[in-house]
């Protein structure tokens, strides 16, 4: 049985009577452990893709099986228990709550998970010291500088210790340098923790670092 | 730092914006303030007119006919007032099938201006033979009966008369009294008044420096038999004898419940219009923060918060709003219910005090309405943030 494995995947819109497919009829199998990155345009379907992954957004048609279990079939709050401890988010922005601080927002996705035992204050502090900001644990998201936030939010992905990480064009405003240092974060992740990795960018050389390498067009998978 | 949990963040949602929080708490205990100052006002005049009816012990009370307010004002109000019948009404009252046991009191004004009188009070002359109303409060106080030449004051009018000091000399209408002690408190008009025996009183006509005549009483308590009707009583009673005029225990102080009942319904509107603007209030307010919180309600959705987190979240963000706000109000109401008691004349002139018991009730209703307002307000709202889809909030920037 594979990692994940997606089948006929079909999302169709539909806005003022007007329908248009944003991934259409994907097949795609993802190995535990695999760190994959997709390219694309904009509108050619990747944030719809992992948004569905992510169970955030029900496909038309299609399955989604993470180790065999459909997740396109879950209820509302089987979805919201699939998302916080099995996957962890990224945005193409800094996704802070602004007024927590650096290591509160690190641990808001437990108090979202009572079935485990809440997280600490020092399990939030050594994501924080992992991903290179620990003195930054009591600052809030207004006195972090960009790069700095994406860092809390990989922590904050972190933090229920899911098994793949959904990072969608997380550095899309950053400088260069801070770019190559998240993406080594990534790197890091994936190598010392295991973590399944999807990636989406626009930017061909940071889905060079990726192992396997996607291009979507019009919603639909192309080999690079 | 405490543990991060919904009531943290709830509490550093309200600390976001203090100024908007501050407007809702104040829109709430502004309500809450007016409950608890309409519920304290209409608690306090209809329990202490039951009070005040309960204490007097007496389930029927005729009065001359016409002089039903007087005797309302006399017992309820503290009011001085004089209303006299010929004291050959008792034997016609003894007569009517149904009255168990009786008694009458004859009330006088005391005036200022007589050399040597003590200041203007009311005095109530009693037969102690008969007396079922004064007798247990003397034998509380006294521990024993009145004598020739002993008067025993009121609670209230111990503080007018300037008493501390028990056994101190008093002249009443030219004719000497040695005030023997205070009445404890009975929460009725008669609190202001100065008690003495008949006996007292028929000296004190004698003198000729008052303007009661002999043979004139005031007022005739009645209690019935068990087993009888103190409503048909009364009529049978105002029927057999028509120069009196019938108050059941029931019916005491209707003239103020009947002004309360009005006074009610303008509190009733009041309040009502008050919790309509309120609601919205909070309706409009938890509406912007649905639109304004948006996005970061679709990461807490994508970060694994379910429909009811987020429901639970701003529920308690909207109680600890609600409880803030209803508890100044039970604060300000309270407040406000005793700095006002000494302006409204209906509340002057009676014993208006509420218990501990029913102040806490009465504060117990502020908080749950509080809340319960600013939930009902906040449902809406809450419900709309509840169902935003994750993806559409989180694109929308």
């Amino acid at each position: 049985m594979s990692f994940l494995h997606i089948e006929n995947l079909t999302k169709t819109y539909t806005v003022h009577d007007t329908s248009f497919v944003g991934v259409d009829n994907i097949s795609l199998t993802i190995n535990k452990g695999e760190f994959l990155s997709i390219v694309g345009h904009s509108g050619s379907g990747k944030t719809t893709l992992i948004s569905i992954i992510g169970g955030i957004l029900k496909p038309t048609t299609g399955r989604v099986l993470l180790e065999g279990t459909d997740i396109c079939t879950l209820d509302d709050n089987r979805l919201s228990e699939y998302r916080v401890n099995r996957i962890g988010f990224m945005f193409q922005f800094a996704s802070l709550l602004p007024i927590l601080t650096a290591k509160e927002n690190v641990l808001l996705p437990g108090i979202f998970n009572p079935g485990k035992n809440m997280p600490d204050e020092k399990a939030a502090v050594d994501l924080l010291e992992m991903v290179g900001i620990g003195e930054k644990a009591d600052s809030y998201p207004s006195q972090l500088s960009g790069g700095q936030q994406r860092r809390v939010a990989i922590a904050r992905a972190l933090l229920n210790k899911p098994d793949i990480i959904l990072a969608d064009e997380p550095t899309g405003d950053l400088d260069e340098e801070t770019e190559a240092e998240i993406m080594n974060l990534f790197e890091k992740i994936n190598q010392k923790h295991g973590v399944t990795i999807i990636l989406i960018t626009h930017n061909l050389n940071l889905a060079g670092k990726a192992q396997k390498k996607l291009r979507m067009s019009k919603g639909r998978l192309v080999d690079i | 730092m405490a543990q991060l949990s919904f009531f943290s963040v709830a509490l550093k949602n309200l600390k976001r914006k203090t100024f908007r929080t501050g407007v809702l708490v104040f829109a709430i205990a502004l309500l809450v303030s007016l409950l608890i100052f309409a519920i304290s006002f209409t608690v306090s005049v209809a329990s202490s007119l039951k009070k005040s009816s309960e204490r007097l012990g007496a389930d029927l009370v005729v009065v001359p006919v016409g002089a039903r307010g007087f005797a309302e004002e006399f017992l309820l109000e503290s009011k001085n007032t004089s209303f006299y019948m010929p004291i050959s009404i008792n034997e016609k009252v003894k007569k009517i099938e149904g009255i168990e046991a009786m008694t009458h009191q004859t009330y006088l004004s005391s005036i200022s201006g007589l050399c040597c009188d003590i200041m203007p009070t009311r005095i109530v002359a009693f037969n102690p033979a008969t007396d079922f109303i004064i007798n247990p409060w003397l034998q509380k106080s006294l521990g024993r009966p009145l004598q020739l030449g002993e008067a025993i004051a009121g609670f209230g009018t111990s503080e007018n008369l300037g008493l501390g000091l028990l056994d101190i000399e008093a002249t009443i209408f030219d004719n000497r009294f040695s005030i023997v002690g205070v009445l404890e408190e009975t929460g009725t008009g008669l609190d202001h008044a100065l008690f003495m025996t008949e006996e007292n009183l028929k000296n004190i006509i004698k003198s000729g420096k008052s303007p009661l005549k002999e043979g004139n009483i005031s007022i005739i308590f009645t209690k019935i038999k068990k087993g009888y009707d103190p409503d048909y009583v009364g009529r049978v009673l105002e029927g057999e004898i028509p120069e009196v005029d019938v108050i059941a225990r029931s019916d005491m102080g209707e003239k103020f419940l009947n002004t309360l009942a009005d006074i009610n319904k303008i509190f009733l509107l009041t309040t009502f219009l008050a919790s309509v603007l309120t609601t919205f209030l909070v309706w409009a307010i938890f509406s912007a923060i649905a639109n304004e919180r948006s996005k970061e309600i679709g990461i807490m959705r994508a970060l694994g918060a379910k429909e009811s987190h987020i429901v639970h979240l701003y529920l308690v963000e909207v109680t600890v709003l609600g409880l803030l706000g209803s508890t100044i109000g039970v604060l300000a109401g309270t407040y406000l219910s005793a700095l006002l008691t000494g302006s409204f004349s209906l509340l002057k002139n009676i014993s208006a005090g509420l218990s501990g018991g029913q102040q806490a009730t009465i504060a117990l209703i502020g908080l749950l309405v509080g809340t319960t307002i600013c939930i009902t307000g906040a449902m809406m709202p809450i419900n709309r943030i509840k169902k935003m889809e994750p993806l559409l909030v989180i694109k929308e920037e």
